[in-house]
């Protein structure tokens, strides 16, 4: 009876040690959104929680009208520190010329009749404040949001890790890193055409204005709703914040303790090692979003030209303290547009393994058999739509 | 017992399994797939060209300063201040530190010296992908008379830009626009031609009678426009180097306007009003010959030619609606691409090929937008009270359009933005302005 039984059972954990690698070797995609979220969770999940609560705004402006009104009145400070980084961008030239292209919005209600009614200076103010709703686009988009800084915060000259950029450079590089924040991003381009994407509810604003004096009246000197506002996009952020990263490590210490006990199985049961290099059991799949990670936040795409149509695979050498044997990139292979977008794909792809590597990559040395010949693709499929 | 069967099971198994997992993973080189990238602009550095002779001390500065001016203004591209540089360049010949510049994360470098001989003005360049530790491309030179000194840095900006995108720049180029002064009810219009940053302008025509929509020539040496001179509207062809215009004979007894070149400047298409309709006829420059495109009971107008050639965008309301038609460049059967809600105008190709820039009037707004040729892909770029008639840079990847403000007090102006909707700013002009054509490179 018992023979059976162990039989029964080791049949039964063969099936479902089999169903569990299975999957994992099929699970590969789902990696991109898992590392994602960890990086999040990890450093900018305190400023999401704060200031996100903008875009929040937005989507609940349909609903509850009236007291959004007063908390824009009450948040135009947080808006006030995006003009501070939009203007980075071109520099400090006087480049803000292109900001107040933004005036016309005003003139938006090219429905005057609305405004001649009762409430004729009300509705001017609409448009205004439904304009600051919208987030407005950031210099930068990354894969990541990145809340605007405070405005004590001085922001990085360019995105906070690269202020360790080379050993030589040290002192500088402290004073910036410690003093900086990440610079502000957004996930999508927005063009003026989409930002009064509720522009159509203009009019519903204009209607409005009617209550609105009264509350304003009654809400500055208290300045109640900013509190109530707060509080309501602060959990519903830092609930999805804290959920998502939960589920992902679990599989992520599920695929990687897999990967892991996979490879000391056959570390036991004895590898190769007659080279001189440890090749080691393979990256796992945290190792190798980590590189991944490290490397796309130094891609910078050109959504606009014609390179952003190329896919290009980038091979290279690399050192076993983790940095790029900058002479052995070279360019293995390309997909889409001509041979110059082709090359200038290529330059960006080279800009981005070089800039981040900064002292080297954080690969494991004991693996270093694994990694010693790298070889990358960039598609910018996902970001050319954006 | 039982569990060490178990555990020997298992160990078995995972032994047993791993060639496959380790074929998958081991199998050559690591392989890594990147598909999120970052949107920002590229830092980038201009230490002061050297001077080389007291005398192109100010040639130096002004043609630097310019330079990287015109590489800011793409909105690709971010200047590192000069205060934050630590090398200075003090000879054109001198090596460069790339860690120096590593350490400012400036991603490109442009070193350059210039010279006066009291005639004419060198300006010599490098740029260098700083991380890479290379040279992008090789040095090259510009000459010309000193007041021709803009245009040399326009050049430098130009071989920058291509070096670091790929594609053709824009900034040596000129723009032909209806330059307004006056109010509403009592504008006057006169054509004006300036550089692309609205430095250099010139008018072409005096305020005495109304002029529109003027178009350049493939070559940038004619420009079409539309003249209420005779009281009714007329195109003329002004010849900018003489500034010189004659009236383009179209029909008789009929009103013609918006013309446009074809690609190679041999014909002209336009749009030509008998009766109460309006269709789009082709013109031959050197004989004369017109020949009707379109042939239907509805208005057709602002056709614009595919850069090959071979076919013409147009608009027309013949479904009841303004919206866009493609049709072959020897008239015949179209095809209708836009099919959103509202009206769509003032179709222009690219000069890429692959977008139609367009005007849309929607819910009681103006944008401007672009889509794919065969209608996909609609983007709308901007919003405003009223934004009309885009045009695109040379290299298709900006576009200018005016803007003009709501009221009796409202002016129009000219903008420019990016395809991706980016960057979207004035153009800095002396009075009002509409109407733009961009010209090609020079």
């Amino acid at each position: 009876m018992r023979k059976s039984l162990y039989i029964s059972g080791g049949a039964h954990a063969l099936l479902i040690l089999w169903v569990m690698l299975g999957n994992v070797f099929r699970a590969s995609p789902p990696e991109v959104q898992m590392t994602e979220v960890s990086v999040i969770s990890e450093e900018e999940f305190a400023a999401l929680s704060s200031t996100e609560s903008a875009p929040e705004a937005e989507t609940e402006d349909p609903a509850p009208p009236a007291p959004e009104a007063t908390q824009e009145v009450a948040e135009p400070a947080p808006p006030e520190p995006e003009p501070d980084p939009a203007p980075e961008p071109p520099a400090p030239e006087p480049e803000p010329a292109p900001e107040p292209v933004s005036p016309p919005d005003p003139v938006e209600p090219e429905a005057p009749p609305v405004p001649e009614s009762p409430t004729d200076t009300p509705p001017v103010n609409a448009p205004d404040e439904t304009a600051r709703h919208v987030p407005r686009p950031a210099p930068r988009v990354a894969p990541e949001p990145v809340a605007p800084p405070e405005p004590d915060t001085t922001v990085a000259e360019e995105t906070q890790q690269a202020a360790t950029p080379e050993a030589e450079s040290s002192d500088v590089a402290e004073e910036e890193q410690e003093a900086t924040a990440p610079e502000e991003a957004a996930t999508e381009i927005v063009t003026e055409a989409e930002e009064p994407a509720s522009a159509p509810s203009a009019p519903s604003a204009s209607v409005r204005p009617r209550t609105r004096p009264q509350q304003l009246a009654s809400a500055e000197p208290e300045a109640e709703p900013a509190p109530e506002a707060e509080p309501a996009p602060a959990p519903e952020q830092s609930a999805p914040a804290e959920t998502a990263p939960q589920p992902e490590p679990q599989s992520d210490e599920s695929s990687d303790a897999v990967a892991d006990a996979i490879a000391e199985a056959l570390a036991g049961g004895g590898g190769s090692p007659d080279r001189d290099v440890p090749e080691g059991p393979p990256l796992t799949r945290g190792e190798r979003d980590g590189l991944r990670v490290a490397v796309q936040r130094c891609w910078v795409v050109d959504v606009g030209s014609q390179a952003a149509n190329v896919t290009v695979t980038v091979g290279m050498n690399m050192e076993a303290d983790g940095t790029v044997v900058s002479s052995s990139i070279e360019m293995l292979g390309s997909e889409g547009g001509n041979a110059s977008a082709a090359e200038t794909a290529f330059q960006a792809a080279r800009r981005a393994i070089l800039r981040c590597q900064e002292g080297g990559y954080d690969l494991p040395a004991d693996k270093y058999g694994q990694w010693q010949r790298i070889e990358m693709t960039f598609n910018p499929e996902e970001m050319r739509l954006r | 017992m039982t569990r060490r069967i178990l555990a020997s099971l298992l160990a078995a198994l995972s032994i047993a399994m791993f060639p496959v997992a380790a074929a998958a993973q081991d199998d050559g080189p690591l392989r890594i797939e990147i598909t999120e990238g970052v949107v920002e602009p590229l830092p980038f550095a201009v230490p002061e060209f050297v001077a080389e002779g007291a005398e192109a001390q100010q040639y130096a500065q002004q043609v630097s300063r310019l330079v990287a001016e015109d590489l800011t203004g793409t909105g690709l591209f971010r200047e590192i201040p000069r205060e934050a540089h630590i090398s200075n360049i003090t000879s054109f010949q001198s090596p460069v530190q790339f860690a120096d510049w590593k350490a400012i994360n400036a991603q490109a470098l442009i070193t350059g010296a210039v010279s006066y001989d009291g005639s004419r003005v060198v300006v010599k360049f490098r740029a260098w992908d700083v991380f890479a530790g290379t040279e992008l491309g090789q040095g090259m030179q510009f000459a010309a008379a000193p007041d021709g000194w803009r245009r040399l840095a326009h050049k430098v900006a130009d071989q920058v830009y291509s070096r670091l995108t790929g594609e053709s720049g824009y900034f040596d180029s000129r723009v032909v626009f209806v330059s307004e002064s006056g109010p509403k009810d009592e504008r006057r219009k006169r054509l004006a031609i300036m550089d692309y940053d609205g430095a250099n302008l010139q008018y072409l025509t005096d305020s005495s009678s109304i002029v529109l929509a003027p178009r350049f020539s493939p070559g940038g040496d004619r420009v079409l426009y539309t003249s209420y001179e005779t009281g009714r509207p007329q195109i003329h062809v002004l010849d900018v180097g003489a500034v010189q215009s004659r009236v383009m004979q179209a029909g008789q007894g009929s009103m013609s306007f918006s013309p446009r070149f074809s690609p190679d400047g041999s014909k002209v298409v336009y749009s030509l009003t008998q009766g109460s309709n309006t269709d789009i006829y082709e013109m031959d420059i050197a004989s004369g010959a017109t020949r009707q495109l379109t042939m239907a009971p509805s208005i057709e107008t602002a056709p614009s030619f595919s850069p090959d050639g071979s076919q013409i965008v147009f608009e027309s309301d013949r479904s009841g609606q303004q919206q866009l038609y493609i049709m072959p460049a020897s008239g015949g059967e179209a095809t209708r691409i836009s099919f959103g809600q509202g009206r769509y105008g003032t179709p222009v190709w690219s000069p890429r090929g692959d977008l139609i820039a367009f005007t849309k009037q929607n819910a009681g707004r103006f944008h401007i937008g672009v889509m794919r040729t065969d209608g996909s892909e609609e983007r709308l770029l901007t919003a405003s009270f009223l934004d009309e008639g885009p045009t695109w840079a040379p290299n298709g990847r900006v576009l200018m359009f005016a803007r003009e403000t709501q009221g009796a007090q409202g002016a129009s102006s000219l903008y420019s933005v990016d395809i991706s909707g980016r960057n979207l700013k004035r153009v800095r002009t002396p009075d009002g302005a509409s109407d733009p054509s961009w010209g090609p490179l020079q």
